[in-house]
């Protein structure tokens, strides 16, 4: 039912446009390959390309980067009545990403700030944020901390056991021992080698500031 | 579309690991069981699922002639010899690839689905075109791989494919299981297996030395009622299929009773 309802309205919306490169916003809509591919041929037939896709949806993300198309992953609106307008990812203050899923082979999930996933990443996969990266799961794939550059980004996991670690421009091999159960670790530069220890859990720097921001100078009176 | 039909794609990603073979063993099983099966080659480049079930030499009319509406369908498909209830719709020619859209197998997998209760789609090694084409019919998923590493790196991507193509459900056949090799941990174990690909166990299939001379023989091994372990294998997945509850193989305790040593014996021809 609600497809036979958007397809019509695309396409409506399609004829008030001239043709050229257009911007998908999919707010909370979960869309799948096999969407994407329609909505591609859709387009093509009426001479539009599709030049960036905008989505709240870690999903949608993946199945659009499936397909070929640039991705925008945002923060979702706090009122679907007025959608936000769209400010670049890297205007938007750092937050944590939460994904809940395993990530398979051949996927990749990227995003400005803190990564959080619950659920493994599987050797194959691969997970890049600019801040830390965590994993409550087993981390199997490959993990990208501080990708543009911070060097104090670390990666934890409830197991780290990756294919390939990187830390902003440095890069290390995965352990190959067995890991210990019930061990979480985390894996941080220090005088500039990648490292692997137990998790410290503080939180870092920029989850501290986000927090302090949320509730100022609470006090337990 | 019959009540029940159901469309299920065989694939794996990685080739080799036992698509064809599955297919070829799960429709005679089904078809055994009663149910009207129909069997369809995806793999236009290298078709081998006629050879499997041994009737390459009654092939007249292909899935391309019924695409092009040059023939019926029921001129294509092909009844299998012994069992009336299982059908085959033979691979189109390889030229086929250039032209071939994922709306014409939609198209196809529509017309098999009035006449059959079961469409085993056996899809071609790889994610390319060919997979393409075949996941667009699907409605369901066997993933099949064997407990060696880059077959369940392989199976993984595809699974995630089949996740984002909204393919449901997904379910999971370990094939050639060498228990002794498992026991000495030379191989990938079931729980490593399916820890990775995180998907329900449908079918546990042993290593069976009976698979390669049915393959050539162009006679699956659930024809002649077979007791070999891949035969029961297959005929239990064709029973889960179906909801029955049938437990899985054991790998740790296969091969050890008195019965298994003398089926052996009888294998190797002593007697």
């Amino acid at each position: 039912m609600r497809e036979a309802h958007w397809r019509d309205a695309v396409t409506d919306h399609l004829q008030q446009l001239q043709p050229g490169g257009v911007e998908l916003i999919c707010h909370e809509w979960p869309l799948t390959c096999r969407d994407f591919s329609n909505l591609l041929k859709l387009f093509g037939e009426s001479g539009f390309t599709i030049g960036l896709v905008q989505t709240t949806q870690p999903t949608t993300a993946i199945s659009a980067q499936a397909m070929g198309l640039t991705v925008h992953l945002i923060e979702s609106s706090p009122s679907p009545e007025k959608p936000t307008t769209p400010t670049p990812i890297a205007a938007l203050t750092p937050r944590l990403r939460l994904h809940q899923g395993t990530l398979r082979s051949g996927d990749h999930l990227q995003t400005k700030g803190d990564l959080l996933v619950m659920g493994d990443v599987n050797p194959g996969a691969r997970v890049s944020a600019s801040g830390d990266v965590m994993v409550w799961g087993r981390l199997r794939g490959i993990a990208h901390a501080g990708q543009d550059g911070d060097r104090e980004a670390r990666i934890i996991a409830l197991q780290l056991r990756p294919l390939q670690l990187r830390i902003a421009d440095q890069v290390a091999r995965g352990p190959e021992d067995e890991p210990l159960p019930g061990l979480a670790e985390e894996a941080h530069i220090e005088s500039n080698d990648i490292v692997i220890k137990p998790a410290n859990p503080r939180l870092t720097a920029r989850l501290q500031a986000a927090a302090n921001t949320q509730h100022p100078g609470q006090s337990l009176a | 579309m019959a009540p029940t039909s159901r469309t299920i794609l065989i694939c794996s990603g990685k080739g080799g690991v036992g698509k064809t073979t599955l297919t070829a063993n799960l429709g005679i099983a089904l078809a055994r069981l009663g149910l009207r099966t129909v069997v369809l080659d995806a793999d236009f480049g290298l078709r081998n699922l006629d050879l499997l079930l041994g009737l390459e030499n009654r092939i007249v009319f292909t899935a391309q002639e019924v695409l092009a509406e040059s023939c019926r369908l029921e001129q294509a498909l092909v009844k299998h010899k012994q069992e009336p209830n299982l059908a085959l719709l033979p691979a189109g020619n390889p030229r086929m690839l250039e032209w071939l859209k994922p709306e014409d197998m939609q198209t196809i997998v529509g017309m098999l689905q009035k006449q059959f209760d079961y469409v085993l789609i056996d899809c071609p090694a790889g994610i390319e075109d060919g997979f393409k084409n075949a996941v667009a019919a699907a409605k369901e998923a066997i993933v099949i791989t064997t407990p060696e590493v880059s077959a369940v790196r392989d199976a993984d991507r595809v699974i995630g494919l089949l996740n984002t193509n909204g393919v449901a459900p997904v379910q999971l056949v370990l094939n050639r299981v060498r228990p002794k090799m498992m026991a000495n941990q030379e191989m990938l174990a079931v729980d490593d297996v399916t820890d990775i690909l995180a998907l329900p166990l449908l079918g546990l299939v042993l290593e069976d030395e009976q698979v390669i001379v049915s393959t050539n023989r162009g006679e699956p091994l659930t024809l002649n009622g077979s007791s070999s372990p891949a035969a029961r294998a297959y005929g239990n997945v064709a029973r889960r299929l179906q909801g029955e509850d049938v437990p899985l193989i054991d790998p740790a305790k296969e091969g050890r009773g008195l019965r298994a040593k003398v089926r052996r014996l009888m294998q190797k021809k002593i007697f």
